[in-house]
């Protein structure tokens, strides 16, 4: 009986490999074998992987091999590009994070300019916000500001080191312009998961928290008394990404509603002239040795992807911004990007 | 029930293929429940909300159930959340009455799955602002809780707190994760290191590196003997399995299908503390604890009751406050998303049909659990009498594939299932006690980071005992915990002396 | 905050420094423990050694080197080359693939016993086909990244 299995399980085998080795050799892209895509979060659950698996998605039927995303968080991912990614089957979606985490000097970031090759820019995020209990004295950002300038301490709940970080030393920045040494009073309360810093917020631990729009618009929609009830004070993404958005918005709060939280109404400033914006942008990065070939062809592939207007539709569904970017221009875009968000995140710390 | 004319046949076939496929996942030692729904996410991209979740609510059940099987038969845990079910599970196998214990184990964990699906059903919103209750401070107490049940878990009191506290010691090894809070800078690395460690040790590969390839190491030292075939586990000759062993059970049940559910709505606080936390209840509350770690079938179904019971709490901060109870939920987050649904405290109000839809779903994985794990348990129970120079080489294989798959593609994670087969192996020659120093290595990151979060925020070690009634109570079972593991530790002492003394 | 901070029980704690808090709380329970062990075990052990009731028995005669050793290196063996075999075929699997087959086969006649025909047979057999059908349903039907 067992031999016979044996035996039956050995025939199977055989015709399962050949049949799959003649699968890997048919498609006539310059990228052989699959291809996966590394991502710099570990959460299957949030924006990078989603905005990773619509464009994996869709290369994979444009080229047509097989994409696959992995969910390694940031680390792993550079280490996996480094080792394996000069044959252009390991390639790697992140977002701002990637170079501010350098900016704020964390462990395992690295200046990626010059590690690697920046790849296509495919969408932005634009839901960064920063929120404060319904019942909260802070109706607007500007109320945070003149708090501090008051001399009220204000804690922040934040992930340091990042993106969660860069709002919070904008408003530490407008605090600076507006009220010279009174940045002290705009204190971080470092924390980790949406979950920890919600949390804090219900604890009466933190005054305002950074969240966002998708993970936190229900909890603005609950009434007042309830101790989850919270409200959004800023969204840092520019008035021109969040024109973009359906116009639906997100649950029942519309675009015209968040338009409110945004510069020009909401005014954070970064210096005399202009207000502070950020939008969270996500990117390929390649390693440094790659072949041109390839590079070109993931371009030319997305060109033409972005060019049908299929994958907008399904970005905007899941309440993305479709901000595709050729590798060159994207170089040069992210190269600026970082610079200007340098100056203020150097002259806070 | 509306909401059921909008099911297709598709509905209920994917909630068994999900079972199905989640047992195999669970089964194999290396495999968990939380890979098997991340390997099967992408797929919900082609299907509608109600199939992609009756798919994967079938894969969460049928994964975290399909871990009794190696916990049972071969004494490791198919995933974390069975470690407890190994204590007793394992020593009935080698009474020969393995079978029995899976169909106890299966009982069990069709009770705590039922459970806390109508918990689920029935009390959602309202758990989840208890949920809320818990902050930095009580989630401490809680797996400080769990830590101190390693002192009853010890066969030697001072060994085993040892080796729980070097658990602990190692799970710190790496940086101290900016994802939680840290400030990511490395602890315990030497420089050189640093390009490996930077994560630590991941809980999956050290787990199977202690139960399986620490197991065939101990095993290869004898000579991988066959053993005896008269004494080999006779098949036919095994006593039937009946209800009568769930006679006086109730209570054992309903706790562990409690605990289980408490635990699992608790965001951050970690399934495996939920099994662990039932198990010491169940022998503490015993007439006979001796007898648990001997091939009680009160610790299987302990142990059981409580990981099922989990899978009904995991989904209430998720469906309910937007935010995953367990490793697993934090996958499952991926299919709303993808689908473009929005979870948070709104969501069951704005999504009653797929809300029904999912109770129905994890009910009905549950029962189908039952029904393919008690009718292939016939098969599965034969696993004990392939030789093991045909089992041990794809146990390690297998463990290779878990490991090298938990953090999807990392090949440190396979060396490290190798260090801690070997540190499994010498270390259990110096006294070091595998379950402690394990169940210490699981929660010891969560204890770091609500012990330093709580102190960050308030300034005095005094917090932790008055913040709040919950922790005043959690500081009860605290020290009812500790008194009765000393008060026991003391009792065999005087036992044995009594015995050394005739 | 001001009046629990002059009392015993206050503690304030950098952020910048606080990745060794914890640490060095448990390093300190570890040693003391430690210590506890050596009084209560420890000194007891050495005495009835020194007293010659009890001989330290180093022999490793109980030992099966060659299966014991045998596993070691050829599970060393083993991840090494199915990194480098992998990498020949990115993200194919194959390193998974075609290294585990003769591992599989080399710790089978390890640990096996009494060898003969029927016995080898079924030990190539399976060398051959658990690591294909493994292969086949994780890497491929369920798309796991494998070495």
């Amino acid at each position: 009986m067992f031999k016979l299995m044996v035996k039956k399980g050995a025939f199977l085998a055989a015709g399962l490999m050949i049949l799959s080795a003649s699968n890997a050799l048919a498609s006539d892209s310059v990228i052989k074998g699959n291809l996966r895509i590394v991502i710099g979060s570990k959460s299957t659950g949030g924006d990078t992987y989603q905005n990773s698996s619509i464009v994996a998605n869709a290369l994979a039927k444009k080229l047509g091999i097989n994409v696959k995303v992995d969910a390694v968080g940031s680390s792993a991912g550079f280490k996996a590009v480094d080792r394996a990614g000069v044959k252009g089957n390991t390639i790697m979606i992140f977002h701002d994070q990637a170079y501010l985490g350098y900016l704020y000097g964390k462990k395992g970031y690295f200046d990626i300019f010059n590690k690697y090759i920046i790849g296509p820019s495919i969408a932005i995020n634009p839901g960064n916000a920063y929120l404060v209990p319904k019942n909260s004295p802070y109706q607007t950002a500007e109320d945070i500001i003149n708090a501090c300038g008051n001399g009220t301490k204000v804690r922040v709940a934040i992930q340091p080191g990042g993106v969660s970080e860069i709002g919070y030393t904008a408003l530490k920045n407008a605090v600076s312009i507006i009220y010279p040494g009174k940045e002290k009073n705009l204190v971080a309360v470092n924390t980790g998961s949406q979950s920890m810093k919600n949390q804090l917020l219900f604890d009466g631990q933190a005054d305002v928290i950074n969240g966002s729009v998708q993970a936190n618009e229900q909890y603005t929609r609950l009434p007042e008394e309830d101790q989850k009830a919270m409200r959004f004070v800023w969204l840092t993404a520019r008035k021109n990404t969040i024109n973009q958005a359906p116009k639906a918005g997100m649950g029942a709060t519309s675009r015209d509603q968040l338009l409110k939280f945004v510069d020009p109404i909401t005014n954070v400033p970064l210096d005399k002239t202009t207000n502070f914006t950020f939008d969270k942008e996500f990117f390929f990065l390649y390693n440094k040795g790659l072949d041109p070939k390839i590079i070109a062809e993931i371009d030319n592939a997305l060109t033409e992807i972005f060019a049908s207007g299929e994958i907008q539709k399904t970005q905007k569904k899941s309440f993305f911004i479709p901000d595709f970017m050729p590798s060159k221009e994207a170089e040069v875009y992210f190269k600026d990007k970082m610079e200007r968000y340098k100056i203020i995140i150097n002259s806070m710390q | 029930m509306e909401f059921l004319t909008d099911l297709s046949m598709m509905y209920f076939l994917l909630i068994p293929i999900g079972v199905i496929i989640g047992i195999f996942f669970g089964a194999i030692p290396g495999m968990t429940a939380t890979m098997a729904v991340a390997v099967c996410l992408p797929l919900t991209y082609s299907l509608n909300l109600n199939e992609g979740l009756a798919l994967l609510l079938g894969l969460y059940v049928g994964g975290i159930s399909g871990g009794l099987v190696p916990a049972i038969l071969l004494n490791i845990p198919g995933t974390p959340s069975s470690i407890t079910t190994t204590f007793d599970g394992y020593p009935m196998t080698q009474n020969n009455q393995g079978a029995i214990a899976l169909k106890t184990a299966i009982t069990a964990s069709l009770f705590g799955g039922i459970l806390s699906a109508v918990i689920l059903f029935l009390f959602a919103p309202i758990l989840a602002d208890v949920a809320i209750k818990f902050s930095y401070i009580e989630k401490f107490l809680i797996i400080f809780l769990a830590l101190t049940v390693i002192a009853s878990l010890s066969t030697n009191l001072l060994a085993g707190i040892f080796s729980g506290v070097l658990g602990v010691l190692i799970s710190l090894i790496g940086v101290y994760s900016i994802d939680v809070g840290g400030n990511g800078e490395f602890r315990f690395v030497p420089g050189i290191l640093e390009y490996y460690l930077e994560t630590g040790f991941s809980l999956l590969p050290v787990l199977i590196g202690l139960f399986g390839l620490g197991a065939i190491l101990k095993e290869a030292e004898k000579g991988t003997k066959e053993e005896d075939t008269s004494q080999k586990v006779n098949l036919s000759n095994q006593q039937k399995f009946s209800m009568k062993i769930f006679k006086g059970q109730f209570t054992n049940l309903t706790r562990s299908g409690l605990i289980g559910t408490f635990v699992g709505m608790l965001p951050g606080v970690g399934g495996s503390a939920a099994s662990v936390l039932s198990y010491t209840q169940a022998k503490n509350f015993s007439k006979e604890p001796k007898k648990f770690g001997t091939g009680a079938p009160q610790g299987v179904i302990a142990s059981e009751a409580a990981n099922n019971g989990l899978t009904g709490g995991a989904l209430i901060p998720l469906l309910s406050l937007g935010i995953p109870g367990d490793s697993t939920t934090a996958v499952l987050i991926g299919a709303f998303t993808l689908q473009g649904i929005q979870v948070g405290p709104l969501f069951i109000g704005e999504n009653l049909g797929t809300w029904n839809t999912m109770i129905l779903g994890l009910l009905l994985a549950n029962i189908v659990m039952f029904i393919t794990m008690f009718y292939a348990i016939k098969y599965i129970a034969k696993v004990v009498t392939v030789p093991k120079y045909i089992l041990y080489p794809i146990i390690i294989m297998m463990c290779v594939v878990g490991s090298y798959a938990i953090n999807y593609g990392n090949m440190f994670d396979v060396w490290t299932l190798l260090i801690f087969g070997i540190f499994a192996y010498l270390g259990g020659k110096i006294g070091i006690e595998m379950a402690p120093f394990i169940i210490g290595f699981i929660l010891g990151k969560s204890a770091e980071i609500y012990f330093v979060k709580a102190l960050e925020s308030f300034g005095t070690f005094e917090i932790f005992f008055t913040k709040s009634p919950i922790a005043m109570f959690l500081w009860v079972l605290i020290i009812i915990s500790v008194g009765y593991s000393i008060y026991s530790a003391l009792k065999g002492k005087k036992i044995k002396k009594a015995i050394e003394n005739k | 905050m001001e009046n629990s901070s002059s009392s015993l029980l206050a503690i304030k704690i950098d952020f910048a420094q606080s990745h060794i808090f914890f640490p060095t709380i448990i390093v300190w329970t570890l040693v003391i423990l430690f210590a506890l062990i050596l009084i209560f075990y420890g000194i007891p052990y050495l005495r009835s050694y020194l007293s010659g009731e009890r001989t330290l028995n180093l022999s490793l005669e109980h030992i099966d080197k060659i299966r014991l050793l045998g596993t070691l290196i050829v599970t060393v063996l083993y991840f090494i080359l199915m990194d480098e075999v992998g990498t020949f075929f990115p993200n194919m699997g194959y390193g998974f693939l075609f290294v585990s087959i003769p591992f599989i086969f080399l710790i089978s006649i390890l640990y096996v016993h009494d060898i003969n025909r029927k016995k080898l047979i079924t030990i190539t057999l399976n060398a051959i086909i658990a690591p294909s059908l493994a292969w086949f349903l994780l890497a491929k039907m369920f798309s796991i990244t494998l070495p």
